[in-house]
Formats: structure tokens, sequence, C-alpha cells
């Protein structure tokens, strides 16, 4: 660590390197620092987000309310000339239904959770608490972020077009993805066509992204940051880092594959005898093999599931640990589950395939596995659950979240068991109750743990706290209306809803009005729940507007922070200055401890920093001093 | 602000940053080209066709092979003469590995537009056959597009009597294919009839947009396609604003009762918004007629065939009757009736009885020749495996038999002996080694060793170009080989660029730019190590 900024004067220290004060460009827009590179990603993440979320509250209408047509207070931000492509007479279409689906899956989890978990939370705070200057190779770090925002730009201009976006789930499966757009002359504006080239543009910048953050957590760790004594958020990085580094090539090979099978007319995953009613015998050799395609889309697509967790799983084991005062329970056992956990994500991707076809043996196996892997996940839940236990918690803005996260999590994780094994699968397969399962994963799980270190590292970014009582509105509304958006779908799962019916299951209801299914359920006892649900999906939105106040005016008049450590933590991004400088910190770091060293018996104050040099007995001469771990060359 | 352990390794882990990145970024191509390796497998292993094996040209394959190889071995020196501080020696082998290289992609580049231009068809009952098409010609000349390529016989044609145009999805480039064709049959496309709208709310007059008798022009249609698209958007407006209403009322009327047990009787009434003459005329389609009748040529892909009215991909609709469409080989160089026997062999059927029945067989002079001599070339060889091998004492039956490929294929080789036993075609060393790499030379051997042959459209099931639509071999042979190249390509830049422009670091930090060639280098060694998988699999195996 050679140079870093010079002074230690708090706030302010930013301001020291004027001699190569960089200019606004360099400096917000093609800044090299990891720090406002975090702060693009979250930004640019919370927009797709947002975006996102607007395609479900559309998708939302049509399921309530599928033959009106869509309100005005929705339909503004449409031109006159693209709701009479899309919608008919105002409503919302099969097709268009399918294209926002397509869509809301896609931007969610490619462009909203992983950027905003791997690209803003772990740009910020890993370098900062490994004590790096800044991440492996900045430049590339820069490179990773554009890329990312061409892809997305080019998967959401497809909207505009006259093919419209991708309309074949975020899965994407052949050959129903290989025939759509197919009357488009020109493939590379089809909107099939451009969800593939962003996609390959996506996998591309995670692949720099964690080559970078591997390279950096293994070569630029402080002096004493020994593997053991590295925060579980940098384990939980790592392991995030390796999974996108080896299971995205594969879905990126699929991608190019399907990319070929779209202009090159070529037939990887085309059958032979293919026969559409659109096209007739298809004008393919066949030979190909849909199957081959959801191998690799799921070989990717089941580690992409921790893609999204981990980071969320980083961000509440930080935040429970300072908000109890007591170390985190079972760090270690929590560092081998993670590490676990990403190997066996490796193979459990066919449970996502059981009806497929596979034959029994390869499905006993896959649903072994996905037995197997709940076993870590349970071990690092408890862990977070144990260490609540006992504390004197302080039920501060990001504990509230981080609180909600566990239970919240708890249903997402638990109602996936199920699915896990064949048996129960054949009835739930593609019904609401899936849907239900992982959107309580992703959303008040994973999400809440974001919003959790969104207020948790917010006086670090800006030196002030956020508003309390905003937080509080944000909270506790979000909260309700999760559960009343997610938990019928459990119900309505089970009574066997389709998870693509773009009309909530009224057209179904006019074939089969009184057929119940195996449980003796029916979907006419469950239509109404309907438009129960998407009332809270709408009022979730409402929700969401004290927090972009609150992320907004804090920026200028939140409280300030009393001290660079406001939480008392014991981690090294709390050592450096408020907000950090380019460099970040102004003295060469050294690690002492372990990182969560809260209510030491030995200790005056309630937590002991990573950073504080031991105090020695007796001389501290410079013969000692040698000897400490802070001198280890 | 400076990152450490850019130059120097760090101590406990012994590595500098851009290493430890290279085998990161490695780890994640392994991953990468196995996704397409397993590819390979899983289409070969699932494949409901004979597999070409084979079929690549294994010369200037080895001699890539080789090439890479060398050029490994070159960019070791070059980053050694680095470490040595031997600038010079450092330029001369990253000279060699840079030009390595280049070879490389010109075999590949050669193989590849072989490829391109190679025709293949599969007729209805499987017999597949091979070779060059001609081209179109009149008067002895060639006919040329509207962009001026020639045109392969190859081509849907169509006496053509009228058009039907959608005025949204309309193709531009087609229009003006099709006015280019009519010019050169002295023929005319005229708009069909007046089209008129309403263009403002609420008038009674109509717009004359276009006059009958008006030519087809891109920027008529774009005229008629702004007043469809404006008028859309005015009536889809209209019509939301009308289903509202409905709705409001429908509520009113039966409160307490759920949208979808009133949803069938809620509708606009359409006629009533018609008659209020708020709507404005949308415009879908422009209808022109060809006076006189004239022929007209499609590119089979974009075009599906009827007898009397054939749609283009882009909507357009023709009317005219289908004229003969005949595929024409000027030169055929391979006859293959492997998939005809496979077929054949699943519905329990003679293979042999199968081939003499089919198409080709019965209506081809040449390919009924061929076979027989085949017939000849097939026995003697079963004779010669029976002599040099034995029969299986157990079975009765020949320890070794020829293989599908040599029992049913007669490859351009096949071909060229056959004509040569018949004393056509006799080649010099210098062209026949030429053809190792660019495959048969039509030229030299004649029309008597790779004939004629017009196929009717009616027999064909699938045609293609020797590219990845041909079959799953070929594309994932070009997928992956694309992607190698790709690498190369990529590789040799980043090497070509420490070569021209790594003077500069070489006098200020040495060092640093010896780990740059090493981490180049290790990067050089895996699409090497690529090329070595690739080379068995699709050349030899």
């Amino acid at each position: 660590m050679s140079s870093h900024a010079t002074t230690h004067s708090g706030h302010d220290a930013h301001h020291d390197d004027h001699h190569h004060d960089p200019g606004f460009i360099r400096k917000y827009v093609f800044s090299t620092d990891h720090k406002m590179i975090g702060i693009q990603y979250g930004i640019t993440a919370m927009l797709f987000l947002a975006f996102g979320f607007y395609l479900m509250m559309v998708m939302r209408w049509s399921i309530a309310f599928p033959h009106q047509p869509l309100p005005e207070w929705m339909s503004w931000v449409f031109t006159d000339s693209w709701k009479a492509r899309w919608l008919q007479d105002g409503k919302v279409t099969g097709e268009t239904y399918n294209m926002f689906g397509a869509m809301h899956g896609t931007i969610m989890v490619f462009l909203g959770i992983v950027p905003l978990g791997f690209g803003a939370f772990g740009n910020y705070v890993t370098p900062l608490q490994i004590g790096a200057p800044d991440m492996a190779f900045p430049r590339l770090n820069m490179m990773s972020y554009w890329i990312y925002l061409a892809g997305g730009l080019v998967m959401c201009a497809s909207f505009f077009m006259e093919s419209g976006a991708a309309k074949s789930g975020w899965t994407n499966y052949s050959p129903l993805a290989g025939f759509a757009d197919g009357q488009i002359v020109n493939q590379w504006l089809a909107g099939q066509t451009q969800w593939l080239l962003g996609l390959v543009l996506l996998i591309t910048s995670s692949l720099l992204g964690s080559v970078n953050f591997i390279t950096t957590i293994i070569n630029l760790r402080a002096r004493g940051m020994t593997w053991m004594r590295m925060p579980f958020f940098v384990w939980a990085m790592l392991v995030t880092g390796f999974l996108l580094l080896l299971a995205f090539p594969p879905l990126e090979a699929a991608g190019i594959m399907q990319l070929m099978d779209r202009v090159a007319h070529s037939s990887f995953f085309m059958p032979s005898g293919l026969f559409t009613k659109s096209e007739g015998l298809a004008d393919l050799s066949g030979g190909g093999s849909p199957l081959l395609f959801q191998h690799l889309f799921w070989f990717l697509g089941h580690p992409e599931v921790y893609v999204l967790l981990l980071p969320a799983f980083a961000c509440v084991s930080e935040i429970i640990p300072a908000n109890t005062r007591k170390p985190l329970w079972g760090y270690k056992s929590m560092v081998y589950s993670v590490l676990v956990l990403g190997f066996l994500s490796f193979i459990v991707w066919a449970h996502h395939m059981y009806m497929t076809g596979m034959g029994a043996a390869v499905s006993t196996f896959f649903q072994t596995t996905t037995v197997l892997i709940s076993v870590p996940s349970v071990v690092i839940i408890t862990s977070m659950l144990i260490s609540l236990w006992g504390g004197s918690i302080r039920f501060t803005p990001p504990m509230l979240w981080a609180c909600a996260f566990i239970p919240m999590f708890g249903i997402g994780g638990l109602t996936g068991l199920p699915l896990a094994f064949n048996l129960a699968d054949l009835h739930l397969h593609d019904t609401y109750y899936v849907i239900g399962h992982f959107h309580y994963v992703v959303a008040p799980g994973i999400l809440f743990g974001f919003f959790a270190g969104v207020v948790h590292w917010y006086p670090k970014i800006t030196g002030r706290y956020m508003s309390s009582w905003l937080n509080h509105l944000h909270f506790w509304p979000s909260l309700v209306c999760m559960n009343i958006i997610f938990f019928p779908m459990l119900l309505q799962g089970m009574a066997g809803f389709h998870r693509r019916w773009y009309n909530g299951g009224d057209a179904y209801l006019a074939k089969a009005a009184d057929s119940a299914n195996v449980f003796g359920k029916t979907v006419a006892a469950h239509i109404d729940m309907n438009i129960l649900m998407s009332m809270g999906a709408w009022t979730m939105a409402l929700a969401q507007i004290p927090f972009i106040i609150n992320l907004f005016i804090s920026w200028k008049t939140g409280r300030k922070v009393e001290s660079d450590n406001p939480w008392e933590a014991t981690t090294l991004e709390w050592a450096t200055p408020t907000p950090p400088g380019h460099g970040n910190f102004t003295f060469d770091p050294a690690v002492y401890r372990g990182p969560y060293e809260y209510s030491r018996p030995d200790c005056d104050k309630d937590f002991l920093p990573q950073w504080i040099e031991p105090k020695r007995e007796e001389s501290a001469d410079a013969a000692d001093a040698a000897k400490t771990p802070a001198a280890h060359h | 602000m400076e990152i450490p352990y850019v130059v120097t390794p760090r101590k406990d882990t012994g590595l500098f940053n851009s290493k430890i990145a290279i085998w990161l970024f490695l780890a994640s191509e392994v991953m990468l080209f196995g996704g397409f390796f397993s590819a390979y497998v899983f289409l070969r292993l699932g494949a409901d066709y004979p597999w070409p094996e084979r079929t690549l040209p294994v010369l200037p394959g080895l001699i890539n092979t080789f090439v890479l190889i060398g050029s490994s071995v070159t960019v070791v020196f070059a980053w050694a003469a680095l470490k040595m501080r031997q600038w010079n020696k450092f330029r001369m082998h990253m000279t060699i590995t840079v030009v390595c290289a280049g070879v490389f992609m010109v075999l590949k580049g050669i193989e590849y537009s072989v490829k391109f231009h190679h025709q293949a068809v599969r007729l209805h009952d499987y017999t597949v056959v091979e070779g060059h098409l001609g081209y179109e010609m009149e008067d002895g000349k060639h006919v040329l597009d509207h962009h001026g390529h020639h045109i392969e016989e190859n081509q849907i044609r169509i006496e053509a009597t009228g058009l039907t145009f959608s005025t949204v999805r309309f193709h531009a480039d087609w229009v003006e294919e099709m006015i280019t064709q009519a010019e050169h049959r002295k023929a005319k496309i005229t708009l069909a009839s007046d089209i008129k709208a309403r263009t403002e709310e609420g008038s009674s007059e109509e717009v004359t947009i276009a006059k009958a008798g008006e030519p087809l022009s891109v920027e008529l249609l774009k005229r008629v396609q702004d007043a469809h698209l404006k008028a859309r958007a005015h009536n889809g407006a209209l019509r939301t604003a009308a289903l509202r209403q409905e709705w409001a009322e429908a509520k009113a009327a039966n409160p307490g009762k759920r949208g979808w047990q009133l949803a069938s009787n809620v509708n606009i009434d359409v006629k009533a918004l018609e008659d209020s003459k708020r709507m404005l005329t949308e415009i879908s389609t422009a209808s022109f007629k060809v006076e006189p009748a004239a022929r007209m040529d499609f590119k089979p892909r974009d075009v599906k065939e009827g007898a009397t009215q054939s749609r283009l991909r882009d909507d357009t609709v023709i009317d005219g009757k289908m004229l003969a469409s005949p595929m024409v080989f000027h030169n055929v160089d391979a006859i293959d009736f492997r998939h005809l026997a496979m077929k054949a062999v699943e519905k329990g059927q003679d293979p042999i009885v199968a081939i003499e029945n089919s198409w080709l067989i019965k209506n081809d002079e040449f390919a009924r020749k061929a076979w027989e001599w085949n017939k000849q070339e097939v026995a003697k060889l079963e004779k010669k495996l029976i002599d040099e091998y034995g029969i299986d004492e157990k079975t009765g039956k020949p320890k070794r038999e020829p293989t599908a490929k040599e029992r049913y294929r007669l490859g351009w080789q096949d071909l060229a002996r056959k004509a040569e036993s018949e004393g056509h075609g006799k080649l010099g060393a210098v062209e026949r080694i030429t053809e190792e790499f660019k495959g048969p030379n039509y030229e030299a051997r004649g029309k008597e060793t790779f004939p004629e042959l017009s196929v009717p459209r009616e027999e064909i099931r699938f045609a293609s170009k020797f590219t990845p639509s041909w079959n799953t071999y070929y594309a994932i042979y070009f997928t992956i080989t694309g992607l190698h190249g790709l690498h190369v390509i990529g590789g040799a830049l980043v090497l070509a660029y420490y070569l021209l422009f790594g003077r500069k670091m070489y006098e200020t930090n040495p060092e640093w730019l010896a780990n740059r060639v090493e981490v180049g280098g290790l990067f050089w060694h895996f699409v090497d190590l690529v090329w070595i998988f690739v080379f068995p699999i699709f050349y030899l195996m």
C-alpha cells in the first residue's frame, strides 16, 4: 500500500488530492473509483427495478381486470401510437402480457438485483472492508458498468420496435423463442434477437466484474487480513464472484447458439419436423435439441439464484452484529456453509426440469442434491437467527429491514422444499405456487436485505443518516403489501392457477367453472384474490415513494454523522473518512483481529474494531512491535 | 493512489494481480468452451441423421495445428527474451507469433469461403446432393439483382399479376428488388385503386392519399404508412375511451358484480363510433397490379409459395401462379444416400432397394451409372476387407465391413476417381494439392466428373449452403471454430500491440511489459489448447 490520501481530517479528506482533481466527467461519469462505480450501479439498478416493477403493475391489471382498459394512471407513459399497437381497445393483450412478463423477469434478475447486490454493494463495500485502495483493475471496473448499461439499454430499446421486446419468458426456451419474431425480416432489429445481444453484453459485464472482485479479494487484502478475519460480507462476495465466473459462460454459449438459430438459421435447439401454425413445416434442417437449451440455461439459472441471494445475506450479516452488539454467531460455520452452498449450486440445475421427461434416475439425483443444498442455507439463516438471541438489539432503521429479512426469506426458502421433490413438483410445477415461492425469496427477502444495506451504509456514503421516520413509512407498508401480494399466490398455486394465465384464470372459469383439483380446491374459489393481490401491488408502489424521497432529501438535509463510525461497527469500512476519498484510507490499514469483536469482556467499549492496534504490556519498544501481526511482511 | 501488486507479486500469494485475473478468466473460458463441447456431445449423440464424419479437409487443419503450436513456443521465447532484456529477440519472436496467427486465419478463411459457396439439397426421399449452383442467365449474360449481384438458379418464380403490401411491415429492400425485376421484364407495377381516407376527425370529406395508377415506390408506401399509423393511434384512443365509458356504465348498473361476470356484455358500439365520423381511416394494406403479368423471383427462404397465391415473410401477398422453379446445379460433386438408407432401415426396408427406387436414380442417367460403379467398388472393398481381416468363425460374417459412408456416399474424390478410371479429368500435382485446400476443381475436371443436374422444386425437402443452417454438425462446427477464430484475432491484436507499442514501456518499466506478455502468452496457450480439442473432434472423428 504505497500511497494514500494524507490527512486524518474526517469529512473533507477527499478534497486533498487537488493536484489530480479529475474533473466532473472523470469523477462522476467515467469514474474509475470503485465507490463512484458502486453508486452508479446502485442508481442504475434501482431505475431498472422501478421499470420492472411498473411492468408488473400493468400485468397485475391484466390479471385482476382482464376485460377493462388499462386505467389512465398507468397508461399515460405510453404514446397513442404504442397503445394502438400493443393494447386492444386499451386492454392488455396476451401478446403484450407475455412481453411484459418476459421483460419483468429479465429486468428484475439481470438488470436489477444482480447489479444492485454484486455491482453496487460489492463494489462500494468490498475494497473498503479488506482495506484496499480500490479494485485491482479500476478501468476494467468502469468498463463492467458501461457494458452492463449498454446491455440493459439494448434489451429495453426493443420495446419501441415493430416486433416489441422479447416475449418468450425470462428463460427464453426454444423452440418457442426460436420462432418468436420470425416475421421480422431484419432479425437484428427483432426484440427476441436484441434480448440475446443484451444478454451477451450483460454476461461480458459480470464476467469482467467477477474477475476483478476475486482478484481484489485474493491479492489486495490489507496486512493482517487473513482469510478467517474477512467479514462474512467479503466471503459472500467471493463466492458470488465464483458463481458468476463459472456459471454464466454456459448460458453465454446457449445465448450464442440461440443467436445462431435466429440469424444464421441453424437448428441447435430446433428438432426435426417442427410444425407451427404461423410458419407451417419449419424451413430448417432440424436435428437439434430443445432440452439442450434448458440444460445450459439452468446451469446458469440455478447458481444465479444464489448470485441474487448471497449479497443480501452479506448485507444482513454485517448489520445484525452491529445492532445486537455481539459477534455473529457461528462465523466459521457460516463461511464453510457459503462455500458448500456455492459448490452445490452447480449440481442442482435440473430440478427446474422435472417435467421434461429426463428420466427417473436423473430426477432422483437432482432431487437429492436440491434437498442437500437446503442444509447450508439453513445453517446460515439459523446462525443469523441465533445471533439475535440474548443480544440487546438496537432497532435502528437498517436493523428493522434485517429483522424482517429473516422470516421473509425463511418463508421463501421453506416453500421451495415441496418443489424440490419430484412428486410434489408434478402438481405444483408452473403454478402460482412457484411464483409465490421465488418471489418470497427475492422481493421481501433479498430486496429487504438490500434496503437494510442502503440504510446501513448511507451514512458512510453521504455523511448523513437517512430519516428514520420516512424509513418507518417505507418499511411497514412494504412489509404488509409484500405478504398481501405473495401469500395468496401460494394458495392460488395449490388451487391450480397456471403462472402464465394473462387473464388471471378468467378464461379457465368460462370453460370449467367448478372443476376441483387433487387438493379439492377450485379456481372459482380463489379468483377474487387476484384483485386483493393487485391492490397490494399498486399500494406497494406508493410505499416506495417515502424511500425515494428519503434517498434524495437525506443527501442534503439528513442528520449529520457524529463520527466516521456512526454505528460503532468493527469492520474496516468504518475506519475511512466520511465519505472516503479516492484511495480510501488515510492511514496504512492493518488488521489485528476477527471481524465481529463486540462486547468483549476485556474491553471498556462494547466494540473493538479490526484496525485498533492491541495495547502492549509494559514496554512497547521497537523490538516488540516488530513481532506483532501488524508488522508481517 | 496506486494499486499494489501490479508489477511485483504479493508475498503470501506469490502472484501479481493480472496473473490471478488471467487464470480466472481462463477458468471462465473453459466453462464457455465446455458449454459448446457439451453441446457437441449432446447433438452428436442425439442426431437423427447420419453425423458427418471426416468431411473437413484434414491437410489445412493439420497445418494450422502446427502453426498454432509453433506460435505457442515462440510466444514463450518472446517472454523469456523480455525477461533477459533482449528487445530485438523479443521483437523477432513476437513477430513470428503474430504472423503465425495470420497464417492460421488465412487458412481458416479459405476453408470457410469454400463452404459458403457450396450448396446442398435434401430431397423428399432423403437423398442428398451437393455441388455448385448455376447463375441466372439471359442472352448469355448474368441477370443482376438491384444490388448488382448475380442471382443463383435457386429462386421461386411467380408470374405475378398483383402485389399487396402490409403498410406497417413491408421490407423496403424487397420492394426495391420487385421494382427492379418488373423494369427488367418491361412490366409496370401501379396502384390498383385510389387510396382515400378521412384524415381529420369529424370531416366528412375523404382525402386522396394516392391515386390509382401511381407507380410502386418505397416513398408511396411510407406515405400510406404515415396516414395509417396516425389513424391507428387516433382510433385506438377513441375506442379505449369508449370502452372505459361502457365499463363505467356497466358497473353502475350492476353493483356488486365481478368484472368477469359482466365482461361478456360489455362491448363498444363500433358502428356508432364509425357513424360519428370521429374515426379516421386505417389503411393496413395497399394493392398494386402488375401489367403485363411478369415473372418475379424470390429467395426460397423469404417466401411461402402457393399454386396461385404466395406470401413473403413481411406479409406481402403475391397473386399469380407459380412457375417451374428448379434448383440447378452447375456441377454436382457428391451424391449421398446415407440418410435415405438410414430412414429405410428405420422402416425395415432394404436400403439398396430404397436407393434404387429413389427419384435421383430413376431420373438421372449420371447418378444411375455412378451408383452402379459404386456398387462394384463396394464389392471390391468387401472382398479386400475379407482378404485382409478374415471372417469371424462364430458368426460367419466378415470381421470388418465397409462403413455406411463407404457404402452409400459418393464424395467428390469418389466421383473424380470414377471419371479418372474412365479417362477424364487427369490433374497435375499442383492442381491436386490446391484441391486439398479449395475443394474440387470443376474447371479442370469438367462435366464428365461433375455433371449438371436440375432438381424440380417439388422434390426438395430442405436446401442450404454449407453454412450453420445445413445441419447441427455444421452449426456447431462454425460456432466453435468461429469463436475460436475470434479468440485468435483478439489474442493476436493484443500481442501485436505489445510488439508495436511496447517499446516505451520497455524503456520505463520492462518488468511490467514482461508481466503483460506473460499474461497474453497464457491466453495464447489457451487458444492453442482449444484448437487441440477442435482439430480431432471436427476434422478426424
